[in-house]
């Protein structure tokens, strides 16, 4: 089938204008016209023997891609160049049988398939401790992540629509541009002899996106950025719960899982540290009630999204959720995201000046406030992020449950089975994407994309369909906004050995990211 | 542990916010669905449109100004899905824009996920974002043959 793929500016006037290339588009795929009977049995996808020589390594995998101890980028690679588009890890210890897919056009059938309720499996620490541990507080109000079916669909019913929607987080550019000026300045007093950042810049940025995260999930400045904070301050312990909350739990769910059976020592540690993110996230929602109930509202529209939530559903735990789930997901990938995207743009000078030029074009004045509008015109700048997590997708994939007996690839695969969706490397096969191989980012705008096919379900570092990243759009202005600002102002340059793209937690360059931070001559 | 002190001992707010906010709940966009419910206040409100099937049959809809074209489809059983209630995460209110009318262009965002639509054409659009005006009156919307393959079928989705 031919890929529907990026049309030309001018097909977004509605009528009598061609879209260009989706006129030769016939989806061939009909999963019903296919019998499961005449399917090809599921024992027959290649694979790895689970082999007792292999043994422990298969303990080391993903359950779906977030964590991850070993180089699991490279193995999935591997995978597919040993077996083929579809791959089949069995014989894991504890759990369902891992199914790699290779195809953007089996990948779109799946997710096209998906009935209202997809099975997103994730972090079974986090499950556990709100379905277990805690079920007292979390009952049946479970959140987004790590919760399915109905209770699911409730929960995202109710906080999609704020969270997703553009209007509510357009007003947001100013909150979010004012952590990050300040955040900049910070870089500023960071910068050593050579004007370079600290080898530790990488937990700077983490506590960029930590602030900008509690500013939006609990209406609050946690004043994460200050320099010298004690030891025993709120936002040093909210760093440090951060920090422990996201490394340790690669750990525990896949070095030392025993937790499963009885408490480990990590695992209390884990559990304490959750604890006081539910503290953290009470204590703010609570004031933002507060001032909710003196607050005089005419329109929806001058509500924060906390306030928009805890308005429309006056039980405020929905909000402590609600923020709960945001924070544990919002901070390593956007951070490393973002370090990812800086990587790229330090060492690919030519690009980062096709930016500066595009920003200063923009924004003359580089200390214009932000807004939609300006926004709307960094074409070139959102091109290149989308690029960035193309080659080198944060998430290394998606996955899905199947909650039906599925054909994929001519094979019954039976329902239960994980089904991972390795976008990072479907988002580099010549099939799908062409010149998959070269780092283009024209190929995302509109104007040049009919240069280029990209097929739609190839590089899909948000998922998609109802299960869609909740947090889309806050991560992309997060990242739209610390890039407008710091590249309209300064040049990022890399002087030191070419850093390797590792999967520690996310797939990120692993290494000190000592950038040289250069102020522009205006 | 002092935190699920708190938590266990969680009582109900003694007020309702929600009643204080039906009240100042002025917007058409913002809402869920409810909007459409409503009947037009007078005939300066009423937008006349039509659906139509992908068996061909046509049925008309009498709407008003600031409907959500998503809402109303559900309002009248024409199977229009809306998977991510207009959040703008998926493609499942894909519709051909029949008559001549010119729409509010698409934004980036709803573009994006039309490149995702199956059987997308020119004049495709997502439901959800079409807001009924006074200038779209006699507008004309087609359900494509599926917005999944799931229902080609002739399995009817069901808005949730």
């Amino acid at each position: 089938m031919v890929a529907t793929s990026k049309f030309p500016q001018a097909a977004k006037i509605v009528k009598n204008i061609t879209r260009s290339r989706s006129q030769t588009v016939t989806p061939a795929f009909c999963p019903h016209l296919e019998n499961l009977n005449e399917a090809k049995p599921y024992s027959e996808i290649p694979g790895p023997k689970p082999i007792p020589i292999l043994g422990n390594t298969w303990r080391l995998l993903p359950i779906i891609g977030q964590y991850d101890v070993s180089d699991v980028a490279k193995l999935s690679e591997l995978f597919y160049k040993e077996y083929g588009k579809i791959v089949k890890l069995s014989g894991l210890v504890g759990r369902p049988d891992l199914l790699f897919i290779y195809d953007a056009n089996e990948i779109e059938k799946i997710y096209r398939q998906e009935g209202p309720t997809p099975f997103r499996p994730s972090m079974p620490c986090l499950v556990r401790y709100k379905s277990v541990v805690r079920k007292d507080f979390f009952g049946d109000v479970g959140g987004v992540v790590g919760v399915h079916g109905e209770p699911w669909r409730r929960f995202r019913s109710t906080v999609q629509k704020p969270i997703l929607q553009v209007q509510t987080v357009k007003k947001y550019i100013e909150p979010i541009e004012n952590v990050t000026n300040y955040f900049i300045q910070r870089m500023m007093e960071m910068q050593n002899d050579d004007q370079e950042m600290p080898s530790d810049f990488d937990n700077e940025i983490h506590k960029w996106a930590l602030e900008c995260i509690g500013r939006v999930s609990l209406d609050a400045r946690l004043g994460c950025l200050d320099p010298n904070l004690p030891p025993d301050s709120e936002p040093q312990k909210i760093i440090e719960a951060a920090k422990y909350a996201l490394r340790n739990v690669a750990i525990l769910e896949l070095k030392f899982p025993f937790w499963r059976y009885f408490p480990t020592s990590l695992w209390t540690r884990y559990v304490q540290n959750m604890d006081y993110f539910v503290e953290i996230c009470m204590k703010h929602i609570d004031a933002a009630m507060e001032r909710l109930k003196s607050k005089t509202v005419l329109d929806e529209k001058d509500l924060s999204l906390v306030e928009r939530i805890l308005a429309n559903e006056p039980d405020p735990k929905t909000a402590y959720i609600l923020a709960l789930d945001l924070i544990l997901v919002g901070i390593d990938t956007i951070s490393m995201a973002v370090c990812s995207i800086l990587y790229q743009l330090a060492t690919r000078p030519e690009q980062q000046e096709k930016m500066y030029q595009e920003l200063k074009r923009v924004m003359p004045d580089p200390n214009t406030p932000l807004n939609t509008k300006l926004l709307d015109q960094m074409d070139f700048l959102k091109a290149f992020v989308k690029e960035v997590l193309r080659v080198y997708s944060t998430v290394i994939g998606n996955g899905r449950t199947l909650q039906q007996d599925t054909i994929i690839h001519g094979y019954r695969i039976p329902k239960g089975v994980q089904v991972v969706f390795p976008t990072l490397i479907t988002g580099s096969m010549e099939e799908f994407v062409s010149q998959s191989n070269e780092f283009i980012p024209e190929r995302w705008m509109k104007k040049s994309s009919s240069d280029y096919k990209i097929h739609p379900f190839a590089s899909l570092p948000y998922g998609y369909g109802a299960r869609m990243c909740l947090g889309r759009r806050f991560a992309d202005l997060e990242i739209q906004v610390l890039l407008a600002k710091l590249i309209r102002s300064y040049k990022l340059e890399y002087h030191h050995e070419p850093l390797e793209y590792k999967v520690t937690f996310m797939y990120a360059p692993d290494g000190p990211l000592r950038f040289k931070v250069i102020k522009r001559e205006e | 542990m002092t935190a699920f002190v708190r938590i266990l001992g969680y009582t109900k707010p003694s007020f309702s916010i929600k009643t204080l906010f039906r009240k100042i709940y002025t917007t058409a966009k913002l809402n869920h669905g409810e909007y459409e419910w409503q009947d037009p206040k007078s005939p300066d409100e009423v937008v006349n449109i039509t659906f139509v099937t992908k068996d061909g049959e046509k049925v008309p809809v009498k709407g008003k100004v600031g409907d959500n074209v998503l809402y109303l489809a559900h309002r009248y059983k024409i199977p229009m899905e809306g998977a991510c209630e207009a959040s703008l995460a998926c493609t499942t209110c894909h519709v051909y824009v029949k008559s001549d009318h010119e729409l509010t262009p698409a934004e980036e965002k709803e573009e994006d996920l039309l490149d995702m639509a199956p059987f997308l054409k020119e004049n495709s659009r997502l439901g959800c974002q079409i807001i009924l005006t006074k200038e779209l009156e006699g507008l004309e919307l087609e359900l494509p043959q599926a917005t999944r393959n799931f229902y080609v079928d002739g399995h009817t989705p069901a808005p949730h």
